[in-house]
């Protein structure tokens, strides 16, 4: 595939480049750019964060599962390419020598990138900023203070990148694809079925770098424009699939503020810029934050092939592990959210509190009418195979007073919805506990009392 | 406590100021450069391939299929490993493991390496890896604490740890009126430094030049030198920067000792660098431990007894023993003491020392005895350890070089509001309904020495050049230690040229042990004393100087001048002095150790207390450090920049030991399921708030020439039982075993 993108502000052409080389590597094996560091090569710490800029404006994305074709026309800046070209400081930089923001220093290359970045957009929500960047060193305080005391200082001049935004490279026979919009993409994926769709890359990429799988044929979506479409009316969200996680936060924020905290914790700012909508759900993993909140608000997906679209309840999508109802050549369009009174409630339970894949994730949306349960929408990641709603729950609750006593005797319902499984991040026992005790949460929270009346036991 | 030190060193120059980094713009530039940066011409990569399972053979590696691929230069297996001189199983420095380098086909635990790939690209040989596609004959692998038999450990030095006992240990608890006997576990832990393990081999005839992170050049030389047969001196290398050690960039690894192999053989230039992945195996870890405490006290809450007894996790071929019962032995007065340790023999890599070995684990378990203990006297668990407070350290009856852990208690405990604490958990909620808990420990770590050799250079222009072969893993010796050296030479920062990082240079000793900038400052403080008084004895003879005949007169050197001591009138530039004597340089040479007799006099050891505050959401039971206070105790403060950050990375080394760090085996396979960042958690940015540190000054006349105790581990010491102490106070539960899960809180 042949490429073009600004690298700090210099043209970059690739021609024939393999569709799976990272940007990480290509940085440090052939270009010679080794002040972005390798930490673990599967975007989990950040040391490779570069700053990359397209139509929409500058993100900071982990260089280490970011593919090449990617990059075509648009620009990346790495950390030599933060300072001016006279070895001015950038603000961020002066300031994390101010600080003392560098202890061992091997992760402060990325501090920086992601600094950068958040500077440039006028970000100043530091800590998750810079959530996606771990210091074993630990000196993640000065690096805060840093952060801070570089806010609303100018954006140095030499940091301005012209967004080349060339054409997709045209298309060839046997691929790597870029298609320029859905229809080309869904004539392009029906004839080559087998093709691997790569959306952000914060999963594939691992297939990559730690799988070490080939991929044979690779349609990548990112030059498709029109599924990055928002549209808010009156009746519904709909998300087109290659909406990355950071809009949708922004835009369900401020309708249904659990979920968008919830986002905030699934992923590091630089996961969240990679990873789309579209991309968590197709997956079907049974840990994706996405698809139990989206099962609770009755969310439509909408999928399609050639130019057959057909529509389903999400939750009908998920059929097995790992297994999904998507035929070969179908793919993923949109998702759609009916607008709703807001009484959606997430429950992230991770071992860690921020930036963790979930044990449990609980999404409840029960809808009370004088005092009575009329309807609810309840379901879990992490308690089975798929994403799963708990329909003996729902059914223990609906019609019933919405008291302590209908809770505690829906509790009993989950041994009839799910046998979890045990595994690293939680045993079976805990899974069941902690599912009960979201429900007793919701209650507690809707009734606006102190949780400590209700504590609850496995 | 005398008023002035016994060797004079001054303050208010440039030690004890918070200079601010001098390697800092080459790190936010990212021209500070590691070891995997370095790619010299005609370089071939070398990737190694782990075993999948902890225990048995392999039987069959397909080394065709990786021969084939192009790109693959070279596959080394135990079946065509060319002879190393030095043997694998030996142990030829002070600080060293037997190491896995295809001696034989044996698999001794998951992720040690059973083959070798050279390749042109990083791709080709990554690919060639996985295509040599093992096959095994599995055993079963014994992976937990219980899965085989405890054995005593034979006293033996590093690895080896002796018990101790002190007082009539039966009587002690005979005497109790109220005892407890309690057992904590923790987990295998693995260092897990942002930048992975690498090393870049060249070798010229039978000289070898490394690029490799290493805690110990000189030291390091001699470990790979042994195993080439070569001299110490025919090894260079270069570690200008580390991305951080902890404790497992020491040594040789097996890999690294593969990589060198390799480029001997090929004659080429070598790179290889660990994957995340791989840091879960051959490099070390701190292992796991479980630690019965037995501990008594009499009517008026003085302890009659603390009886510890360690049982850790080592590998089947390999001693490294976890100190950590130990831990109990230096810090409260008791009227008997005993600690023990033995060992169990498991399929895992060799566990090594981690930041605060021994002190670490040792002291989870310690401090949360002691808050039973407190809670089983029914009285305020600061109350009870200063109720046991130890004026001389306890056993020995030696004095303490100096303890101002008193002070640390008082200003720790003001800082944080102890005094306002419910003494029964379970009291306290904030206003979201979430369970609050307060929770106190006492840190104490020793002030251990090395040897350092320096060398200062004062040049005709009466600048400095200052060299050591010190190393910076990210604590900052490039500058605490060039501000030592200004200061041993009257001169100001900037014209001081620093050294280091590199092991042509005197011998800096080791980064470890929290004594790096005790060892080599005191050496760099040496060789810039022997400078000046070398310049004082040619002034002092020259007739042309102010100074001429002052020869009995001490001086004392400023800002580039040397000065008769109280007699500021009478002084003399250190150039002019160079200058008049003809001299392009004058060197002078420092070295730095402990006195032996020092050592058996005093008892040696910085302290600290560490306040912490949790909230546990009662449903979900997730737990947020929400606040901690650490006041610290570790004699003179360098630079208080560079400090405050070792101390704070130590508590939150002590949030991730309580809340985070557990490496995880599946019991089938013996392999570690959480071998990577998204599995194996430290703790992210979002996770730490509210820290605080304060340090408390100490006057140290007897630790050492500068009188710094060191501050690289003590932080994490108090802070683990600190914060599962305020656990039990939100929430009524004990957990004994760390780290505490959601899971423990919820079914407890």
């Amino acid at each position: 595939m042949d490429i073009t993108f600004l690298l700090n502000g210099e043209t970059v052409v690739l021609n024939g480049v393999a569709p799976t080389t990272t940007l990480l590597d290509w940085l440090r094996e052939e270009r010679g750019l080794t002040g972005t560091k390798e930490g673990c090569n599967e975007g989990d710490c950040g040391a490779c964060t570069v700053m990359v800029t397209d139509e929409s404006g500058p993100r900071a994305l982990n260089a280490c599962i970011l593919f090449l074709p990617q990059l075509h026309g648009r620009a990346v800046r790495t950390v030599e390419g933060v300072s001016g070209p006279d070895g001015t400081l950038h603000p961020v930089q002066q300031a994390m020598v101010e600080h003392h923001g560098s202890q061992c220093g091997f992760c402060t290359p990325g501090f920086i990138m992601s600094m950068a970045t958040a500077h440039a957009r006028g970000a100043t929500d530091h800590d998750d900023q810079l959530a996606g960047n771990l210091c074993r060193c630990t000196g993640y305080a000065p690096i805060i203070r840093a952060a801070r005391s570089a806010e609303g200082t100018p954006v140095p001049e030499w940091m301005a990148d012209e967004v080349p935004g060339s054409t997709p490279p045209a298309p060839t026979a046997s691929g790597p694809w870029m298609p320029a919009s859905t229809d080309e993409l869904a004539t392009i994926y029906a004839a080559h079925p087998e093709a691997v769709l790569v959306a952000g890359a914060t999963d594939v990429g691992l297939w990559v770098t730690k799988a070490l799988r080939e991929l044979d044929e690779v349609i990548f979506l990112g030059r498709c424009d029109d599924l990055k479409a928002v549209e808010v009316t009156e009746a519904s969200i709909r998300f087109g699939a290659m909406v990355d996680m950071n809009t949708v936060r922004a835009t369900l924020a401020p309708l249904f503020p659990s979920y968008g905290e919830m986002i905030r914790r699934y992923g590091s700012t630089q996961v969240r810029n990679a990873a789309t909508i579209g991309g968590n759900i197709a997956n079907g993993s049974p840990i994706g934050d996405n698809p139990p909140a989206l099962i609770a608000l009755g969310a439509t997906l909408h999928l399609r092939k050639g130019e057959i679209r057909r529509d389903l309840p999400i939750e009908d999508y998920f059929l097995d592990y790992g297994k999904q109802d998507r035929a070969p050549g179908e793919f993923v369009e949109a998702v759609t959210i009916p607008r709703q009174t807001d009484r959606l409630k997430c429950y992230k339970l991770s071992k860690r509190f921020d930036q963790d894949i979930s044990a449990v994730c609980g999404c409840f949306n029960v809808t009370i009418e004088d005092g009575t349960v009329r309807a609810a929408r309840i379901a879990f990641g992490g308690m089975a195979g798929v994403p799963k709603r708990a329909a003996a729950v729902e059914a223990a609750l609906v019609g019933q007073p919405w008291t302590e006593a209908t809770v505690a005797a829906a509790q009993a319902a989950f041994d009839h919805d799910f046998t979890p499984m045990s595994d690293m991040r939680a045993s079976a026992g805990y899974r069941l506990a902690s599912a009960k005790a979201m429900l007793a949460r919701y209650l507690a929270e809707d009734m606006g009392e102190g949780a400590s009346v209700l504590e609850v036991r496995a | 406590m005398p008023d002035t030190l016994a060797h004079p060193v001054r303050f208010g120059s440039n030690a004890g100021q918070p200079v601010t980094r001098r390697d800092g713009i080459a790190k936010v530039t990212g021209t500070a450069t590691f070891t995997a940066d370095n790619s010299p011409e005609n370089l071939l990569h070398a990737v190694y391939v782990p075993a999948t399972i902890a225990r048995g053979r392999v039987t069959h590696l397909d080394v065709a299929a990786a021969e084939a691929h192009p790109g693959v230069t070279m596959v080394m297996t135990p079946g065509n490993r060319p002879a190393l001189q030095g043997d694998p199983s030996a142990k030829p420095t002070m600080f060293s493991f037997r190491i896995e380098v295809l001696q034989d086909d044996s698999v001794r635990y998951a992720g040690q390496p059973i083959a070798l790939v050279l390749g042109e690209t990083l791709e080709a040989a990554t690919e060639g890896a996985r295509l040599l596609n093992p096959r095994y004959a599995a055993e079963p692998a014994r992976t937990r604490i219980d899965d085989d038999e405890a054995a005593p450990v034979e006293p033996g030095g590093f690895g080896r740890p002796a018990g101790v006992e002190h007082g009539d240990v039966a009587a002690g608890h005979a005497a109790a009126t109220k005892a407890i006997d309690v057992t904590y576990e923790t987990s295998a832990q693995y260092h897990n430094a942002m930048e992975t393990h690498a090393v870049v081999a060249q070798w010229e005839g039978d000289k070898l030049s490394l690029d490799v992170p290493s805690q110990a050049l000189l030291m390091s030389c001699a470990g790979y030198a042994y195993f080439f047969g070569i001299p110490a001196e025919n090894v260079t290398i270069r570690a200008p920067y580390l991305g951080g050690g902890f404790g497992s960039k020491a040594i040789p690894t097996g890999p690294q000792v593969l990589a060198i192999l390799a480029a001997k053989e090929t004659g080429r230039p070598v790179k290889l660098m660990l994957t995340r992945q791989q840091m879960f195996g051959p490099v070390g870890h701190r292992g796991a431990t479980r630690q019965r405490l037995r501990l008594g006290i009499d009517d008026g809450a003085a302890l009659t007894v603390i009886d510890h007894e360690g049982l850790a996790a080592t590998s089947s071929f390999d001693d490294f023993v976890e100190p950590a019962a130990n831990a109990s032995q230096g810090l409260y007065a008791a009227g008997a003491l005993r600690s023990a340790h033995r060992a169990v023999r498991l399929d895992v890599g060799t566990p090594g020392p981690m930041r605060a070995p021994g002190e670490a684990s040792g002291s989870a378990a310690l401090e949360c005895a002691m808050d039973e203990m407190a809670e089983a006297a029914g009285i305020d668990p600061l109350e009870f350890r200063l109720r046991n407070y130890a004026e001389t350290e306890p056993g020995t009856g030696k004095p303490y070089s100096s303890k101002a852990l008193r002070e640390c208690y008082m200003q720790g405990a003001e800082r944080f509001g102890w005094s306002g604490r419910p003494l029964l958990p379970r009291q306290m909620k904030d206003e979201n309904g979430l369970l609050t808990g307060w929770g106190m420990g006492t840190a104490l770590f020793p002030c251990p020495m090395f040897a350092a050799d320096a060398r200062a250079t004062l040049r005709s222009d009466g600048s400095a050049l200052v060299e050591t072969s010190a190393i910076d893993m990210g604590q900052g010796a490039w500058t605490a230690l060039a501000q030592i050296a200004a200061d041993s030479l009257g001169l100001p920062l900037d014209m001081v040229e620093f050294r280091a990082g590199h092991s042509s240079l005197p011998d800096g000793g080791v980064a470890g042990g929290s004594g790096h900038t005790a060892t080599a400052g005191g050496a760099l403080h040496a060789a810039g004393g022997d400078v000046i008084r070398q310049l004082g004895e040619i002034a002092a003879a020259d007739p042309e100087s102010p100074l001429h005949g002052a020869g009995n007169a001490a001086f004392s050197a400023r800002d580039g001048r040397l000065y008769v001591d109280g007699d500021d009138s009478r002084s003399d530039s250190f150039a002019d002095i160079l200058a008049r004597a003809g001299s392009a340089e004058l060197v002078g040479n420092g070295s730095a150790s402990r006195a032996p007799e020092d050592a058996e006099k005093f008892s040696m050891h910085s302290h600290g207390a560490v306040f912490a505050e949790v909230k546990v959401d009662p449903d979900l039971c997730q737990v947020r450090v929400t606040r901690m206070v650490g006041a610290f105790a570790a004699g003179r403060i360098i630079n208080p920049k560079l400090a405050e950050s070792q101390l704070l990375g130590g508590m939150i080394w002590g949030i991730s030991f309580a809340l985070h760090e557990e490496a995880k085996h599946d019991p089938r396979t013996g392999r570690i399921v959480n071998a990577d960042f998204a599995g194996y958690h430290v703790p992210v940015n979002a996770d730490v708030t509210g820290l605080e540190v304060l340090t408390v000054h100490e006057d140290d006349p007897y630790v050492n020439a500068l009188g710094i105790k060191g501050v690289g581990e003590i932080g994490i010491v108090g802070s683990v039982g600190a914060i599962a102490n305020a656990i039990w106070h939100a929430t009524g539960h004990r957990i004994r075993r760390f780290p505490i899960r959601i899971e423990d809180l919820l079914t407890a």
